[in-house]
């Protein structure tokens, strides 16, 4: 992959994770929320733990290891990319952590 | 410079009847300019008459002032009263704020990228056409006397027949559903134009910011509008046909209605948004005579804001009953997004600070665009909060900031953009002086208008009332505030006064009036209709600052690809999507009626359903299918190579993913992908929030559903098959494979419709819109049949020569894509089946 692809990657690919995980979590609570009852409050919290340690882990690739060649105005755009979608992916999992139930 | 002077002979190449570059280019004269397909002609179109609906709008606004502004005031009924107040939302929303950036974005964007149009041009006239025929549906109710009165969301149940049995609510659903025809083909148009036909050099970290801007908002189009488009046909089909799709009785949820609105809804002020701030962009470093400061942080903020927006939906739901949770986390996201749209704010503010600004008409828009939308901004932080949200919700408050995110976030810099631009609209310029007025009295109107209202909602005054009784703390904020909406007409007017005066007595303008830096003002700004001789190649984001040989020289003598490349086609250079190296030479349609008869027949298809006459309807569809065989049967130029100049030689189009129509195509698939998204987010929302009754619904055969997937299985196959064959140039085998990928479509949609037989789409809202998935299911099938068998027709009528395989690369794509939507829906079947119907 060409340089420029490769930073245009990391510019993209942090929202894409993050569009991942929203709509995960959006998922997960729907299941536990609503009147057909998928899953109980525990395993959306498990479930939504682990996707929210993994989406982080992806977001934050531009800013721990940004790409080396490519043009400079990509490889910030990538870094600050990467930074706030991972504030934007702790943000969608605060709702789990601050609550303990369906209700609040 | 080497460059071709004469028409070489070469295979398969069409030859124009005159080599005249100015010839070739120029805009058709007397009637036959409405055949036009210049980006030039269509993009003005579309701003003028966005600007004549903005009028329009504007009066009802003013219709709804004067009605509040006393206390018990009888000036109109109730009725016109929710009659106005829902037009003006609705025309300002959906034919003003959007047509008229797209129709900004389709002018600009190949002047600043260096194209000579849009890669599309017949799309965009179809586009513009749908838009205008759905504007006059719209606007029409007014003369039967049936002008939609429920709101510019159309909340149901208000807008089913039990609430209004009248045709109101039908204008505002086949109307409004019908122009958005023209934003989602522009998007498409736009996407495609951005990635495919730049300069040479011009890579994505070179394009205009603008560029970027526009890019992520057509993105933003193809993926936001299909859940609204969905949404009206699933209302419509619930009006005309009796499908439950939002009776609670049924097992159907008016709140999936305001989920599909509001999916679509909030996404749309950023659409609105994100254009206007581009403009600003643009124009900022002008007037400031500096670089944009960070073009990199903006470059993230707005792909930011692209995805964000998308999770904001729900905060326009937060009075529905929402599990807390969710509330939660749509007040998260709404939060998130102030983030990306404060380092665009702090960009804007560096530049500022970059330079010394000129204070000129535009850059005082500018500035009020900068002090409005901030204060807009702060009011949507206030309003993600739970807790006040519920406190401040359908009241004033909530109008104030509405106003003021979409008025300072889109009118203030549109209108610094009109004289901004206006040079390449007339070849003059608009009055400084009167340009001060015009800024100081919106200014002044806007904010005495819209920043008193934060007091009347806070005093509690509720959104949408006709009237109010005096002495409860309201009466002198609304008479205010209708005071200062005349002095904000009072504005507007004056503008459309100096756009008059100066046509005769304007300063005309010289060549780059402004000093600018992009590449729009190459050319002195009124052409015949051509963009440029010659494409240079670009080293830089700033050509006319960084590259001083761009304006030595005469417009039409300067430097580049395709100098007198005369073949008396229209072509441009097409390109890498990354590195904007030039790669093949794209020739684009001539003058044709064709898409405006598409457009016409579609109308009348719609116009018909409105007044249920059903072979009139039959009619518009034929003529429309017709128009659109005619626009389809092109002899294509693939395989022809030519000398473009500069020691370069491209071949005519590009079989290959690069190619504009693969790409084209891609972003269609986009636009389906969202509509086939949109209409299993509402199978699953039903299926999960309306257990009970999705569980009396009788199950789809389990056979024929699985048939149904092997076959759509056989779709993908078969096309990946046909593009095989045709790159390899076995024209016989290629058109075999189109013909059984053709058979098979037709077997997955038999099998499909075989499978869901049982279900009643009467009796219950999850079977409706099981059939209803079937049935957007089989409308994409029958493309690929038509594709596939118009392809094999082609071959073995002799017209496609060696090389020229791009429409089988192209289906193949639509077929793997249509494929797959097949086996999800034959899986969701399956599913139904094997679960014991929806339990």
């Amino acid at each position: 992959m060409s340089p420029i692809r490769r930073s245009l990657l990391c510019v993209i690919g942090p929202g894409i994770v993050w569009a991942v995980h929203f709509t995960t979590v959006y998922a997960l609570i729907s299941a536990a929320c609503a009147p057909r009852d998928l899953i109980d409050y525990p395993g959306l919290l498990l479930s939504g733990g682990l996707a929210t340690v993994f989406a982080l882990g992806l977001c934050l690739l531009p800013v721990l290891c940004p790409p080396r060649a490519g043009p400079p105005e990509l490889i910030r755009a990538a870094f600050w990319s990467g930074l706030i979608f991972s504030l934007a992916v702790l943000a969608n999992a605060g709702a789990l952590v601050f609550f303990q139930s369906c209700g609040g | 410079m080497s460059v071709a002077e004469e028409p070489a002979p070469c295979s398969g190449a069409r030859m124009g009847e005159d080599t005249t570059f100015e010839a070739v280019w120029d805009t058709p004269k007397g009637w036959r300019v409405l055949s036009s397909v210049s980006h030039r002609v269509v993009g003005r179109r579309f701003i003028y008459t966005g600007f004549v609906f903005f009028l329009i709008a504007g009066v009802l606004a003013l219709l709804v002032r004067t009605q509040l502004i006393v206390p018990g005031n009888d000036f109109l009924d109730l009725e016109t009263y929710n009659q106005v107040f829902t037009m003006h939302g609705t025309l300002m929303m959906f034919l003003f704020a959007i047509p008229i950036l797209e129709g900004f974005a389709v002018y600009l964007i190949p002047l600043m990228l260096g194209a000579r149009d849009l890669i599309f041009p017949r799309l965009g006239q179809f586009g513009y056409y749908c838009y205008l025929f759905g504007g006059i549906i719209v606007l029409s109710s007014f003369l039967f006397d049936a002008a939609p009165d429920g709101g510019w969301f159309m909340y149901v149940p208000l807008s089913t027949t039990d609430f209004t049995p009248d045709i109101s609510a039908d204008f505002w659903l086949i109307g409004i559903t019908f122009a958005e025809i023209a934003s989602v083909t522009a998007a498409v148009e736009l996407i495609t134009a951005i990635l495919c036909a730049r300069a040479p050099g011009m890579s994505l970290a070179k394009m205009p910011i603008f560029a970027w801007y526009i890019l992520i908002t057509a993105f933003m189009i193809a993926i936001g509008f299909p859940p609204l488009i969905i949404g009206s046909i699933l209302l419509e089909a619930e009006r005309l046909l009796g499908l439950p799709f939002f009776d609670p009785l049924a097992g159907g949820d008016p709140l999936l209605w305001q989920h599909l609105f509001w999916l679509f809804g909030h996404p749309e002020v950023y659409i609105i948004f994100l254009p206007a701030a581009g403009m600003v962009a643009t124009m900022l470093p002008t007037f400031v005579g500096a670089p944009l400061f960070g073009y990199g942080f903006a470059v993230a903020a707005v792909v930011s804001m692209g995805f964000i927006s998308f999770g904001l939906w729900a905060h326009h739901m937060f009075a529905t009953g929402l599990p807390i949770l969710s509330l939660s986390l749509f007040s998260a996201a709404s939060t998130m997004v102030a983030v990306p749209t404060g380092v665009q704010i702090f960009c804007f503010i560096a530049t500022l600070a970059s330079g010394r600004p000129r204070l000129t008409t535009p850059m005082l828009f500018i500035l009020g665009f900068l002090a409005i939308f901030v204060l807009g901004g702060l009011t949507g932080v206030m309003l993600a909060s739970v807790p006040f949200n519920w406190q401040a919700h359908d009241s004033y408050f909530v109008v104030a900031h509405l106003h003021y995110v979409l008025i300072g976030g889109m009118v203030f810099p549109l209108f610094g953009a009109f004289y901004y631009w206006a040079p390449h609209f007339s070849g003059r310029m608009l009055s400084e002086r009167l340009g001060r007025w015009v800024f100081w009295l919106m200014f002044i109107g806007f904010n005495t208008t819209f920043l008193l209202m934060h007091l009347t909602g806070l005093r509690g005054m509720p959104r949408r009332i006709a009237t109010y009784p005096e002495g409860i703390g309201w009466d002198r904020l609304n008479m205010l505030s209708s005071i200062g909406s005349y002095i904000l007409a009072a504005g507007v007017a004056l503008f459309v006064y100096d756009v008059f005066r100066s046509l005769r007595r304007g300063p005309l303008a010289p060549r780059n009036p402004w000093g600018a830096a992009t590449l729009e003002w190459l050319y002195p700004p009124v052409t015949p209709g051509f963009n440029f001789h010659g494409i240079p190649p670009v080293h830089s984001r700033e050509p006319l600052w960084d590259q001083p040989e761009l304006l030595e020289r005469e417009a039409h003598e300067v430097d580049g690809l395709m100098h007198g490349l005369r073949d008396g086609r229209r072509e441009t250079l097409g390109c890498d999507p990354v590195t904007g190296a030039p790669l093949y030479i794209l020739r684009l349609p001539h003058p044709t009626w064709v898409p405006m008869i598409a457009a016409a027949g579609l109308a009348l298809m719609f116009g018909a359903t409105l007044a249920s006459v059903y072979w009139l309807c039959a009619l518009g569809g034929v003529i429309a299918l017709a128009a659109f065989a005619v626009w389809a049967w092109e002899p294509s130029d693939s395989g022809v190579e030519r000398d473009v100049g500069m020691g370069t030689t491209l071949p005519v189009n590009l079989v290959d993913r690069r190619s504009h129509t693969h790409v084209g195509i891609v972003g269609t698939m986009l636009v389906l992908m969202a509509l086939f998204a949109s209409l299993i987010f509402g199978l699953l929302y039903l299926w999960n929030t309306q257990p009970q009754i999705a569980a009396t619904m009788a199950a789809p055969l389990a056979v024929p559903s699985g048939l149904a997937g092997i076959a759509g299985l056989a779709v993908a196959l078969f096309g990946q098959f046909t593009r095989h064959f045709a790159l390899q140039g076995r024209t016989g085998r290629a058109a075999l494979l189109a013909q059984l990928t053709a058979i098979a479509a037709l077997l997955s949609g038999a099998s499909l419709g075989w499978a869901l037989l049982p279900v009643d789409p009467r009796a219950t809202a999850f079977g409706a819109t099981l059939w209803a998935i079937a049935g957007f299911v089989a409308i994409n099938l029958c493309v690929v049949v038509f594709w596939a068998l118009f392809n094999a027709a082609r071959k073995l009528a002799g017209r496609v020569g060696p090389g020229q395989s791009l429409p089988d690369f192209n289906l193949a794509t639509f077929a793997k894509g249509t494929g797959l939507m097949v086996i999800i829906s034959a899986a969701f079947c399956l599913a139904g089946t094997l679960g014991g119907a929806a339990q």
